[in-house]
């Protein structure tokens, strides 16, 4: 099934890059207190490490939903009968992908806007804001289709991913994304 | 509607999401969204945004994914057989014998680490297995190891207390500072709950280990070597001025990562693990505060959480009847929420309250993290309750009885914090000059 494959591998990539983002702060983070210490001027790697963090969280959300690291109450859910979890469980999602929709939306027109204008950002690293704010757009417009995605899963009668990825890991012994 | 009926409204609306299993960043913002669209001449979608934005773009929440990395990397070294081999010859003598080194372990592990349930699975993934084999009582030991691994949060680093920081808009170093007495006076009352049961229950200690003579012992604390070291490393870069308290996270992954190398764990498999994971446990975190701090705005424009700070203070209760409700209710909240949840949920409600009432809110953040420790080992949801559960294959109910005597000694904690505030705020004091 190529578009499952294709969706899979875009929620990847976007996580493999947000990652890559975890690193750039950690990086930019050790280089500035370097170049302090030698007396090289740091301005602007504040906003950097800034928009960094925002890109490494907001490029991260589908592939952490669809990895269970996202998380909710359960204590009614596993009550219930396979049928009326199910149920539930497309109640919740529907939820979600309305409100997340509503967020992608909302991101979309705020940094398409920002464009229009031609907004700077208003730090010592003068560059067009909405090019760090891409991160929010694209991660929220992922997170809208991940989240559309297992909603046709489940309609379909299949487990949702989160939930199975979540009892592999754990059946492993393995925790440490557990806080 | 009045504010009282607007109010009971949203946290109907919350609690009904809530239970229906939406994700809770998810939850936060819609309650807000409601609460925004409904009650308030604002419009919500240009706040959604920045809020949002505004949360996540931020240079002093760098240090989340930073101090998650961390222990992410430290979580697949050899550090915790290095603890036991080091900390276990010491404690011969003892009362209760390598009972302590669950406590040992978790406090000096909790130094470098900014998670509960990491701590929890690292120091047990050794401690348990060793302890079971020589006789020790495995109940005890369950227990011990529940409720030390929260000073994973309490003690410096902690992912926690960062949120908090970032929640309460207060200082992160000052916060971490408070936490040091408090761990260490909880780690005083763990160990001493064990020296009383073990002189109680003389016959549930199975004899020392032969003694080793003490240039022995000395040769086997050097498995601490690489641990006190890290720790050493990431004082000297924040007192010698090199970094910020936000820099010297990334100095922390700096040493983890040195440690990893030089005991041979940092495979490319490995690195590229701890950086997904912590990448995933920070974005969960971030959307989390992301939410609150659009349920937070929005409330502001409700003007709810000043007409309830305002009616708390008309009640004229006491300082320390204030405490112990607020205490009852972050218990109750505690067995059905996770910690960071539990912390963003409440604070848009709480802390002006807790202002009003002249608190201080460093001490306030101390005192609420040793309340989401009890949180972690209350069921039914207590997170290092799974944690054992699933390493030991004991129901999580057992376990949470066997942590009961733990558990007191967390709520005598929280009593002598609040008689002695001294304790938390005597060490930031002292080092920042004020």
């Amino acid at each position: 099934m190529p578009l499952r494959r294709f969706l899979d591998h875009l929620y990847d990539a976007a996580g493999y890059l947000a990652a890559f983002f975890v690193f750039a702060i950690f990086a930019v983070m050790i280089g500035q207190t370097a170049m302090r210490e030698v007396g090289l001027p740091t301005g602007g790697t504040d906003d950097l490490v800034a928009w960094f963090t925002a890109a490494s969280a907001f490029l991260a959300m589908a592939h952490t939903l669809k990895h269970g690291d996202f998380v909710r109450v359960t204590l009614v859910l596993q009550q219930l009968s396979p049928r009326r979890r199910r149920a539930l469980e497309l109640v919740s999602l529907a939820v979600g992908s309305v409100f997340v929709g509503y967020l992608a939306y909302w991101s979309a027109s705020f940094v398409h806007e920002s464009w229009s204008l031609g907004e700077m950002a208003g730090g010592l690293l003068v560059i067009p804001i909405w090019i760090p704010q891409m991160s929010f757009v694209v991660g929220a417009t992922l997170l809208f289709v991940a989240l559309i995605d297992e909603f046709v899963l489940v309609a379909r009668g299949n487990l949702p991913t989160y939930t199975a990825a979540v009892d592999a890991r754990h059946r492993a012994g393995d925790f440490s994304e557990d806080l | 509607m009045n504010l009282v009926e607007i109010a009971g409204l949203l946290l109907f609306v919350m609690l009904l999401l809530l239970s229906c299993g939406v994700w809770i960043a998810m939850t936060l913002a819609i309650v807000g969204w409601v609460g925004l669209a409904f009650f308030s001449s604002t419009p919500p979608g240009p706040n959604l945004f920045t809020a949002f934005w505004g949360s996540n773009a931020s240079w002093t929440l760098a240090a989340l994914p930073m101090f998650i990395w961390m222990g992410e990397i430290l979580f697949r070294t050899r550090l915790s057989e290095e603890m036991f081999d080091g900390l276990s010859p010491w404690l011969n003598k003892l009362p209760g014998r390598l009972m302590h080194v669950n406590i040992l372990g978790c406090g000096i592990f909790g130094s470098v680490s900014g998670s509960s349930a990491a701590t929890c699975a690292t120091i047990s993934k050794v401690a348990l297995p060793e302890l079971v084999k020589r006789g020790y009582d495995e109940k005890t030991a369950l227990g011990s190891l529940a409720t030390a691994g929260t000073l994973g949060i309490l003690i410096p680093p902690s992912i926690t207390m960062v949120v908090y920081a970032v929640a309460a808009d207060a200082s992160i170093i000052r916060i971490f500072l408070a936490g040091f007495i408090p761990g260490l006076i909880l780690m005083a009352l763990f160990s001493g709950y064990i020296v009383v049961w073990a002189l109680v229950n003389p016959e549930k200690t199975p004899p020392a280990d032969a003694p080793l003579s003490f240039l022995q012992k000395i040769r086997a604390s050097g498995n601490l070597i690489p641990c006190a070291l890290l720790i050493a490393f990431i004082v000297w870069v924040l007192i010698a001025g090199l970094a910020t308290a936000t820099e010297c996270a990334a100095y922390g992954v700096l040493g983890s990562l040195a440690i990893a190398w030089w005991s041979g764990s940092l495979t490319w498999e490995n690195f590229l693990g701890s950086l997904m994971g912590a990448t995933r446990v920070s974005c969960m975190i971030m959307f989390i505060l992301a939410g609150a701090s659009f349920l937070s705005l929005a409330m502001a424009f409700t003007g709810i959480p000043r007409a309830l700070a305002e009616w708390v203070a008309s009640l004229a209760l006491s300082p320390y009847m204030l405490i112990a409700a607020l205490a009852g209710f972050y218990i109750v909240l505690g067995m059905a929420l996770d910690g960071i949840s539990m912390i963003v949920l409440t604070s848009a409600i709480v802390l002006p309250m807790i202002q009003q009432a002249g608190f201080d809110l460093i001490w306030f953040g101390v005192f609420i993290v040793l309340l989401v420790e009890i949180a972690e080992v209350t069921p039914p949801v207590g997170f290092n309750l799974f944690v054992l559960q699933n390493m030991t294959g004991h129901d999580s109910n057992y376990i949470a009885r066997a942590a009961i005597p733990f558990f007191f000694m967390l709520v005598i904690a929280i009593a002598i914090i609040t008689v002695f505030p001294r304790t938390v705020t005597w060490l930031p004091d002292l080092v920042m000059n004020k």
